[in-house]
């Protein structure tokens, strides 16, 4: 059985410098932009979410999904109200694009399991991805950020982040039992 | 006299300690605390308490959170969204959690 490799982390991470310095290097991220980023990467967790919502029977991956849904939810809501706040459009950009399309195709491969194979996956991905996503915000979307008001919103997403992370790494171990 | 002087200040002295100690036996007012919910934590993260007195719980995060006592699930307060708040009249000692975010965790001990 090949083991599939879920690619959102490290594109997210790669395009955001980490592997493409190039990418980073000729394209300083634009408030706009960074919020078109946190706006996606939060609506890909909750696609996800969905998908687990449809798919798992295990309580407790139930119930993760249905926080992240949630959670992901709220952050969109103050994003959306600070940014009509701020007049500031939110710009469609190459990292917000790949995320998306990367999404479909982490979606497209979670459907094709089922049962504890999908709640595995599922799990994985979710530790995965949020790793991925606290380094991005914090060491790239944070110190990029112009806006005050936008950065504190940013900082403020983090905790809630580092707890989805504990959160999935519990479920995560208690798969493998 | 010198007798009844003395049995009277006697007497005097006798009902003043009295009253002195019934006012430091009256029951203490019970007291107010506040644990903040912010940034994903209980914060404080530990309290001590005297039995009746009251915590309020505040919702600082932008997501929704509740506060349940954790062993028996004996009390709880339901979701919280945002901003709101929620009291607790403390009856015992015990542990709570977030058990939306279950990695949330405090604990309410008794001086």
């Amino acid at each position: 059985m090949k083991k599939k490799t879920n690619f959102i982390p490290i594109i997210l991470a790669s395009l955001l410098g980490l592997s493409f310095p190039s990418f980073a290097q000729n394209s300083k991220l634009t408030d706009p932009e960074i919020a078109s980023i946190a706006v996606t990467a939060n609506q890909v967790d909750i696609d996800q979410a969905a998908v687990a919502l449809k798919l798992s029977k295990n309580p407790d991956v139930i119930h993760f999904a249905e926080t992240m849904a949630n959670d992901h939810k709220a952050v969109i809501g103050q994003a959306v109200a600070l940014v009509t706040k701020l007049k500031v459009t939110p710009k469609d950009n190459a990292v917000s694009k790949k995320l998306t399309a990367d999404a479909t195709k982490t979606i497209a491969d979670l459907k094709k399991k089922s049962g504890k194979a999908f709640d595995k996956a599922y799990v994985d991905n979710e530790v995965a991805y949020h790793k991925a996503v606290i380094g991005v915000v914090e060491g790239t979307l944070i110190p990029a950020t112009a806006n005050s008001e936008l950065k504190d919103l940013l900082q403020k997403v983090v905790p809630a982040l580092k707890a989805h992370l504990e959160h999935a790494e519990m479920i995560q171990k208690s798969l493998t039992k | 006299m010198k007798r009844l002087i003395f049995a009277a200040g006697s007497c005097l002295l006798w009902a003043g300690l009295l009253m002195i100690q019934s006012c430091s036996s009256a029951p203490e007012k019970p007291s107010a605390y506040v644990v903040e919910i912010k940034d994903m934590k209980f914060v404080p993260e530990d309290i001590t308490v005297k039995k009746g007195d009251t915590i309020t719980f505040i919702n600082r995060d932008m997501m929704a959170h509740d506060v349940t006592e954790e062993t028996a699930k004996s009390w709880s307060s339901g979701k919280m969204e945002a901003d709101v708040s929620w009291k607790l009249v403390v009856s015992e000692a015990a542990t709570y959690y977030c058990s939306i975010h279950t990695v949330m965790k405090g604990k309410i001990e008794l001086e």
